[in-house]
């Protein structure tokens, strides 16, 4: 089973030692962020998310199926993430790492049992037809922090996402093409979105968006999530050194607030895109007008 | 099924007759196995866990594949023992298919049960002294009979008996206790109680957290929330749960020294000098 590469021993003492001088090798401060990239796709529910290094592309579709028959009124909605070995040798295809399992089960429990998408409203016949929402999740690059890069994509990519619309008469579902009908956007109900805080020493050093490096070198670590409104949607600190209360609980307001930022960018790019692909309306687009 | 919760505020009592800061019945045993290294059984109210523990030992040829492991550096990914000098924690969590009413077969590579056997390695790891153990394993397998709530919690303190018999040194006691809050997330009442050591029904219904402290530290050194909840009503959930592990800790030592007491008692240990717990007999 291939590893990741350790850091050596002269790296491990120089990060360590550094970070209890009260800085960090890349030269920010301890919850300061890398420059984080959201770009959306030509098409709906495409983004492609940059932190520093690490690149996330995630993918959006959707297909008329059957629901569950022990769900009939819900819609059917996967997140499945994939850690390819073009993100690090570390990875292998078709056999999930235990960094995989944990980022799986983050964002199922991020974003899927918090119910951010109201899978009722993906119902079209009940018991017979629903919408089946599908997220794919690729790790293009990994330098550390896939966590909360993972989810603010997913996040972006379910928000800029658009199915197609549907009507149904006489107990026949008609799917419309995007010329025939404007795709509508999902339910949404609330956006979560993933903090981590990575602890050193005796826990009692913490900082936010850990690079690889940091990452290996870590005691423990912490990720909750959140939605601006200031709902926790899930905490994990499985494990590793013990830290004291109090400061879980500062590092839950520190997470808000970053929230409350991770929101207000999404927010800013999503309207920037809309206004993009708003051409003029229905008058521009009928228009016979050709540019000479 | 929803439960009705909204009795609580009548009488202040849960719906099996507890107070918010009540545990359930706790029933423990160690050495309940005669052929391993160390076991433990416990029992927090219905939430039944035989937890075994072997080593630590000598590296196996092969890593079992359905466990998790990690080790004393491990943080991020885990690491094997080999590169670190400290021993391995493999972790197999076995679900008993009739511990819940619906019989469900869980599969080994179920995500929910993985992360759980990497949470318990990892936290395991931190409180164990595995540098004494270079290039050895420490194995434990957690057999879930019954399923009633708390599960994470009553798991982690089944592992801490199950090693504390095996003699493997730790820094303290890895206690766990769960805490919820009354009233869902969407209703905004500040006047939500917490409450310590969920059932299962409270659990399909409140929102919860499992906390596992050092001993009776304030040291978290496990955290899990599933569940939605105002991020105003963590810290109360938090004391709440820490001032739970306490009382846990205390029935654990208990039953470790009433079994150090029996055993000495039945002269299957010598009472040495070297022994530094004090046992009278």
């Amino acid at each position: 089973m291939p590893r990741e590469a350790e850091p050596s021993l002269n790296e491990r003492a120089f990060v360590v030692q550094a970070l209890q001088e009260g800085l960090r090798v890349d030269g920010r401060a301890f919850d300061q962020y890398r420059q984080l990239e959201l770009k959306f796709g030509e098409q709906y529910g495409v983004a492609d998310v940059t932190l520093g290094k690490t690149r996330i592309l995630v993918k959006v579709s959707a297909e008329v199926t059957t629901p569950y028959t022990d769900r009939p009124f819900d819609g059917i909605f996967t997140i499945t993430t994939e850690l390819s070995p073009m993100a690090s040798p570390a990875f292998e295809v078709n056999r999930p790492t235990e960094t995989e399992v944990l980022l799986s089960r983050l964002l199922e429990k991020t974003v899927r049992r918090s119910n951010a998408l109201d899978t009722e409203s993906l119902c079209l016949v009940a018991g017979q037809k629903c919408w089946s929402i599908r997220v794919d999740l690729h790790v293009l690059s990994h330098d550390g922090n896939l966590i909360d890069v993972s989810c603010f994509a997913v996040v972006a990519a379910l928000r800029h996402f658009r199915k197609p619309d549907t009507s149904i008469e006489g107990g026949h579902l008609t799917v419309y093409t995007p010329a025939e009908r404007e795709p509508v956007p999902l339910s949404w109900l609330h956006s979560p979105f993933c903090v981590t805080f990575s602890f050193y020493g005796e826990g009692e050093i913490t900082i936010l968006d850990a690079n690889l490096l940091e990452e290996q070198l870590r005691v423990s670590s912490c990720t909750i999530s959140l939605n601006r409104h200031g709902e926790i949607c899930q905490i994990a600190k499985l494990g590793g050194t013990p830290v004291e209360a109090a400061t879980l609980l500062q590092c839950a307001s520190v997470a808000l607030n970053k929230v409350k930022e991770f929101s207000t960018l999404l927010d800013q790019k999503l309207a920037e895109d809309a206004k993009r692909r708003n051409k003029g309306g229905l008058l521009a687009e009928l228009s016979a007008e050709n540019e000479r | 099924m929803p439960l009705d919760t909204s009795t609580y505020n009548l009488a202040l009592l849960r719906i099996d007759g507890r107070r918010w800061n009540e545990l359930r019945q706790l029933r423990g045993q160690i050495r309940t196995q005669a052929a391993a290294d160390g076991s433990s059984y416990l029992e927090m109210g219905n939430t039944k866990i035989m937890c075994v523990v072997t080593g630590p030992s000598e590296e196996g040829k092969r890593r079992n594949q359905g466990a998790s492991s990690a080790s004393a550096a491990g943080s991020g990914s885990s690491t094997s023992a080999s590169a670190t000098n400290a021993a391995d924690i493999l972790v197999s969590v076995v679900v008993g298919g009739f511990s819940t009413v619906d019989r469900k077969k869980r599969a080994r590579s179920d995500k929910r049960i993985q992360e759980l056997q990497a949470t318990l390695a990892k936290s395991l790891a931190a409180v164990l002294h595995t540098h004494l153990f270079p290039r050895s394993t420490i194995s434990l397998s957690l057999h879930i009979l019954s399923q009633d709530g708390s599960l994470l919690a009553c798991m982690i303190n089944a592992a801490t008996l199950a090693l504390v018999d095996a003699g493997v040194p730790m820094t303290d006691y890895l206690v766990a206790c769960s805490a919820g809050s009354t009233s869902s997330h969407s209703a905004a009442d500040e006047r939500a109680d917490p409450l310590i050591d969920l059932n299962n029904q409270e659990e399909q219904e409140l929102p919860f957290l499992t906390v596992g402290t050092l001993g009776a530290s304030d040291k978290v050194v496990v955290l899990v929330c599933e569940s939605r909840v105002q991020v105003s009503r963590l810290e109360g959930m938090m004391v709440a749960a820490a001032d739970g592990c306490v009382n846990i800790r205390a029935y654990l030592d208990s039953v470790v020294r009433e079994k150090g007491h029996r055993m000495v008692a039945e002269g299957a240990v010598e009472k040495g000098a070297s022994m530094a717990m004090d046992i009278d007999v």
